[in-house]
């Protein structure tokens, strides 16, 4: 079998595995995650080894046909098993396999319904890495609809107080982005075909393989989204209306303000292992999208709205910056500050430039990263006191000294500071923007205010909660112990590979060059 | 190696190193680290001695063929900052240990010592402004460790978030200036910049950004003075003598990029600075907070320099001024060692209980007040001659410049002299504790002495009196055009006044500091202003969007129900009709078939009736 789908199948026969053991093996559910979880990590390090950054395509490639249909006057369908990597989504599976392995040991002491528990986790490591590694449009919605099964359950069974409240707004949010996915992969079906498969069968074969819809040439000439004779929808040019259709989709994802809110509250409630894998590498499947899907099918639109798109971008980051300012509760803080901090994404991708785009990738990665290890700090608090409440706490600095260090380190990071991989990825988003054709300076200039306003309110949290003299409102200050062996074993590998991606910056860049080099030429 | 290379890891090797003895071995620690920078100091000097200028480049990472390297450059603006920053760095270590003996995480702040050595060594090799910028962030955290340093106090952990917000609010001007300048040139290598190819007022503007930040130029200065919670050594290394001097030696950088325009504007907001800040140094009592505003003060004036055209005298100015405001900071330091004190109303007549700290903070303060044979007199000299040479061939209103400068050659001698007189001359004022004030050991007492040597003239110019004749301008590319000779009349004229003044005037007059703007600015406005709007868009978060997401939940729910409802009653209703109407037809014709022969006979009659009329008509 080949690497790429060993990376979808090993979780499911994992999970397989974990529901099959008999009740009296509960101990055992938690280690099979974590030995599938660094599994994972293995194989796509394997993957690593085997791609080649200097070749902007698509590899790894594995095709098989799936689904084939004939549809009389509508010609038929082919639906493929397609999967490869490039140099955008390698970098992604190699976070992902790094944060579900940080979430798997964070879920260690997960004991409720421990069964459900781990056989969900490994049904979203496995969707996850579909999303990535899939080639074939129908392929890719069908893992991202997967998704949100076992997402919905891990949050609103194991989360907290209001957790069935943020489940279902969990799920209606990203329901309503797929529904709107779902209607332009239908247009484009109707739109598209497959040259190839089309002069073998002489007749046209409808097709959803991501690399023929990318092609301008593969659309017939009279469908709607064909961009030679523009056809209209709602008043506007179908293509520029369903590129805004895709792009909400993704945004809700992202997820871009306004389609923000149920971010915040699923955070607070999800269980953190849960939290570390939706900040970590689910919001990324947004920003990947964007790319993959979005503005590889439509870039005429793309570029067409990009000050619009680029505009947004900055929205988030200020308007995330301000609310992560006025938040009371550590995680919500945390999660306003991702919104902030995807903000950076969608401006780079807007920008346009091989340094925006580069930038933007590496800024997902980073913010996997950044955002597991936040995640992780806050659920070390909340697993001694059960309260996140920032006002109740000061002076953490002395009872719990190597915490205090690592959330410093870690807040650090995310403001930006040189040689973490913050600023790496605010850096060049950053400059990508500036240097865009597409994007007013403006644009640019307000999203510096994202990078004052992230050293604010990190800086603020660190001063009110580690700092001063230690009082604590309702806990026992007996509680506050520093961290354990456990905790360590999560926190320090995400700090050392925070500053390695920050010292070598070109472990990512190395990888996502040539192919968004390429990329960029559609633009 | 590369002795650039080995310089600029040395203090990293420190760093690891104190932390990694620290807990076992703190009270050691403190010698291994001035240890480590004498180290460096001796590779300075063997550079120094073997100097060619050079640049070592490293390629750091390629984005789409275009590759960011870091470069090494040394130069002669690198060597006098290597030996500069390493040599004090030196002294203070020593001062230091002495000064922290007693602090159970003294290894902690030498471990911050040394990262803030790496970072500022770091700026001072750096070869382009990308990286100039990544070290430039790096000193603002180490400002930031060593501000916070007693973390137990909500004050200076305050103060430090202060200084590196205002100083973040700095640098996004200047990372947008860095833009500019890589939009323009597609580099931001020092090497490529010349004269020729200038860069846009606003990119230079936004340059200059970043050393309104870090040199504490108006409008952000008043993060400096309150940055005086910090441990006093760690004050003189980084908020007097190093870190807030690197503003200036990025303007030094820069300079052949910067258009006329944003030269006249850098002039003014240097000569502004360094009036407003002496005003409000007259009216501390609080020795170090004097010290502080006195620096801002001083780094005005080398802004002025530069904007004026001359920063190689900024530049000569920033190393006077390192020694002599070293001197001053280590010297409040063991005046506040000795007496746990810092206000200066509860001082008085020290100068016979500590005759070393006197002497050498006397010699300090005449360098700063710019006493003629002490090294700010030259320093500031040129940069006075070069403001008024420069005011010549502009409009006339731009003498207001160097007038403004004068005037604060006036304010410094004036509040110096004040705080010699308060500190110690009169009668001692404070409470007589058990323990008699007296001297500290002889790791103070070096450092001073070895600072007020240096901080007089010999050192910098073969003729101690005229400012010309110094050499460390001539090395920089300063032309050794001849000042006008009145110039130093005048101000060491002025100079003497406002020592008289000080000599004379009441200092009850002047101890309640002045309500300053800046302060309330960023102290309560701004604060407040940005936790208004931080709450102003939560509450669109709350009320706007997730309202609109529940009222579209209610109406779903509510439409639902309306086509339940609809469903129920109308739907299948018609269906329930349906049935009914089947029903009633079949119980009406089931009726016609009830079994009676009579009923058939009728219902035939009709029927024959009906055809026999169908026929007829």
């Amino acid at each position: 079998m080949n690497i790429l789908s060993l990376l979808i199948f090993l979780p499911l026969f994992g999970a397989a595995l974990v529901l099959f053991l008999p009740a009296s093996q509960t101990k055992y559910f938690r280690l099979i995650t974590v030995v599938f979880c660094g599994l994972e990590l293995l194989i796509s390090a394997l993957a690593y080894r085997q791609f080649n950054p200097a070749n902007p395509s698509f590899q790894l490639l594995e095709q098989a046909d799936w689904i084939t249909l004939s549809l009389g006057s509508l010609g038929a369908v082919s639906i493929d098993y397609l999967l490869g990597i490039d140099g955008i989504s390698l970098p992604l599976v190699l976070l992902t396999g790094v944060v579900m392995l940080v979430g798997a040991v964070s879920s260690w002491q997960i004991n409720h319904r421990p069964r459900a528990y781990f056989c969900l986790y490994l049904l979203l490591t496995a969707s996850i890495m579909g999303c990535f590694v899939a080639l074939d449009f129908f392929l890719f919605f069908l893992f991202f609809e997967f998704m949100l099964l076992p997402m919905y359950f891990l949050i609103g069974l194991w989360g907290g107080p209001r957790r069935e409240y943020a489940a279902i707004k969990f799920f209606i949010y990203t329901l309503i982005g797929s529904i709107l996915i779902l209607i332009v992969m239908i247009a484009l079906y109707l739109s598209a075909f497959d040259p190839y498969a089309s002069l073998q069968a002489q007749s046209i074969v409808h097709t959803f393989d991501l690399r023929y819809l990318a092609d301008g040439h593969n659309y017939l000439p009279d469908s709607l989204l064909n961009g030679l004779r523009p056809q209209q929808l709602l008043g506007i040019d179908a293509r520029l209306c369903l590129f805004l259709v895709l792009f909400a989709g993704f945004a809700i994802k992202l997820p871009v303000v306004p389609f923000h809110t149920w971010l915040p509250d699923a955070h607070v409630e999800a269980p953190t292992p849960v939290s570390v894998v939706l900040a970590g590498v689910l919001l990324k499947i947004g920003g990947y999208g964007f790319i993959r899907i979005a503005y590889n099918i439509f870039p005429d639109a793309a570029a067409e709205y990009a000050d619009f798109l680029g505009a947004l971008g900055t929205l988030s980051i200020v308007y995330g910056g301000f609310n992560a300012l006025a938040q009371q509760d550590f995680k919500k803080m945390i999660a306003y500050s991702s919104v902030s901090h995807m903000g950076f994404v969608l401006l780079g991708v807007a920008s346009l430039t091989p340094e925006g785009l580069n930038g933007a990738v590496y800024q997902m990665v980073s913010h996997g990263v950044l955002s597991a290890l936040l995640f992780l700090v806050s659920g070390v608090l909340y697993d001694r006191t059960k309260d996140r409440q920032i006002d109740n706490y000061r002076g953490l600095a002395q009872p719990m000294p190597t915490y205090a260090a690592i959330t410093a380190i870690g807040f650090f990071a995310s403001l930006g500071l040189p040689g973490f991989s913050g600023f790496i990825g605010e850096l060049f988003t950053l400059l990508g923007g500036f240097q865009s054709d597409f994007l007013p300076k403006w644009i640019t200039v307000v999203a510096t205010l994202g990078i004052i306003l992230a050293a604010t309110y990190f800086l603020w949290t660190l001063q009110r909660m580690f700092f001063g003299p230690l009082w604590s409102q309702k806990t026992d200050i007996s509680l506050l112990t520093d961290l354990t062996t456990r905790e360590k074993l999560m926190l320090y590998p995400l700090v050392a590979l925070t500053l390695v991606l920050g010292l070598f910056p070109n472990l990512i860049f190395d990888l996502s060059s040539a192919t968004i080099g390429e990329f960029l030429k559609k633009f | 190696m590369n002795l650039s290379v080995a310089i600029l890891l040395l203090p990293l090797f420190g760093f690891v190193l104190c932390f990694a003895l620290g807990k076992t071995q703190n009270d050691r620690v403190g010698w291994l680290a001035a240890t480590t920078t004498g180290l460096g100091l001796v590779l300075s000097v063997v550079e120094t001695l073997h100097f060619a200028p050079h640049e070592l480049t490293l390629k750091w990472f390629n984005v789409n063929n275009f590759t960011f390297s870091f470069i090494l450059r040394t130069d002669h603006a690198t060597l006098l900052m290597l030996l500069l920053v390493h040599f004090v760095a030196l002294l203070i270590q020593i001062f230091s240990i002495e000064y922290l003996k007693s602090d159970p995480a003294s290894y902690r702040y030498f471990g911050f010592i040394q990262l803030f050595l790496l970072a500022m060594l770091g700026i001072v090799l750096a070869g382009n402004l990308l990286q100039l910028y990544f070290f430039w962030e790096l000193v603002g955290l180490c400002s930031y460790l060593l501000i916070g340093f007693w973390y137990q106090k909500p004050r200076a952990v305050w103060a430090a978030k202060k200084a590196f917000l205002l100083n973040r609010i700095g640098d996004a001007g200047f990372l947008l200036g860095i833009f500019c300048v890589y939009q323009q040139f597609q580099t931001t290598d020092f090497s490529s910049f010349t004269a020729s190819n200038q860069l846009t007022t606003v990119g230079g503007l936004l340059l200059f950004c970043g050393c309104l930040g870090k040199s504490a130029q108006w409008p952000l200065a008043s993060w400096l003075p309150d940055a005086m919670e910090g441990p006093t050594p760690a004050s003189a290394l980084i908020h007097a003598a190093t870190m807030v001097a690197a503003g200036i030696f990025l303007l030094f950088r820069i300079y052949p990029l910067l258009s006329p325009d944003a030269l006249i504007v850098i002039a003014l907001v240097g000569a502004f600075t360094a009036v407003w800040a002496a005003y409000y140094a007259v009216y501390q009592t609080d020795i170090k907070k004097l010290l502080a505003y006195s620096t801002v003060s001083q780094l005005g004036l080398m802004v002025l320099g530069v904007g004026v055209g001359a920063p190689q005298a900024a530049m000569f100015h920033l190393c006077t001024h390192a020694f002599f405001k070293a001197g001053l900071f280590l010297g409040a330091g063991s005046v506040i060692h000795s007496t746990h004190s810092q206000d200066s109303t509860q001082m008085g007549g020290l100068a016979k209980t500590l005759p070393v700290t006197f002497g050498s903070y006397v010699v300090c303060a005449g360098a700063l007040a710019g006493v003629p044979l002490f090294s700010g007199f030259l320093s500031k000299d040129i940069i006075l001659a070069a403001a008024f040479y420069w005011a010549g061939g502009q409009p006339i209103w731009t003498y207001l410049i160097p007038i403004l400068a004068l005037a604060s050659v006036g304010l410094t001698a004036f509040y110096m002299t004040k705080q010699v007189k308060m500190i110690f001359f009169g009668t001692f004022r404070g409470q007589i504790s058990a323990h008699p004030i007296a001297e500290s050991g002889w790791l103070v007492k070096i450092p001073l002495v070895a600072l007020a040597t240096l901080s007089t003239s010999f050192w910098f110019s073969f003729n101690p009196i005229n400012p010309d004749s110094n050499w460390v301008m001539p090395l920089l590319g300063g032309q050794a055009t001849a000042s006008a000779h009145w110039v130093a009349v005048v101000s060491t004229v002025v100079a003497f006044v406002g020592a008289f003044a000080g000599w004379k005037f009441d200092y009850q007059r002047f101890v309640n500091p002045r309500m300053n703007f800046s302060d309330v600015f960023f102290n309560h406005f701004l604060p407040q202003y940005t936790k208004f709007t931080a709450r102003f868009f939560y509450q669109t978060d709350l009320k706007i969007i997730d309202r609109a997401v529940a009222y579209f939940a209610i109406g779903s729910v509510v439409l639902a129900h309306i086509l339940a409802w609809f469903d129920r009653h109308v739907i299948d209703g018609l269906a329930r009709f349906g049935a009914w109407a089947a029903g009633a037809a079949g119980g009406i014709t089931r009726s016609f078939q009830n079994g009676r022969v009579q009923s058939y006979f009728v219902v035939s009659l009709v029927g024959l009736v009906l055809i026999i009329l169908l026929f007829l008509i």
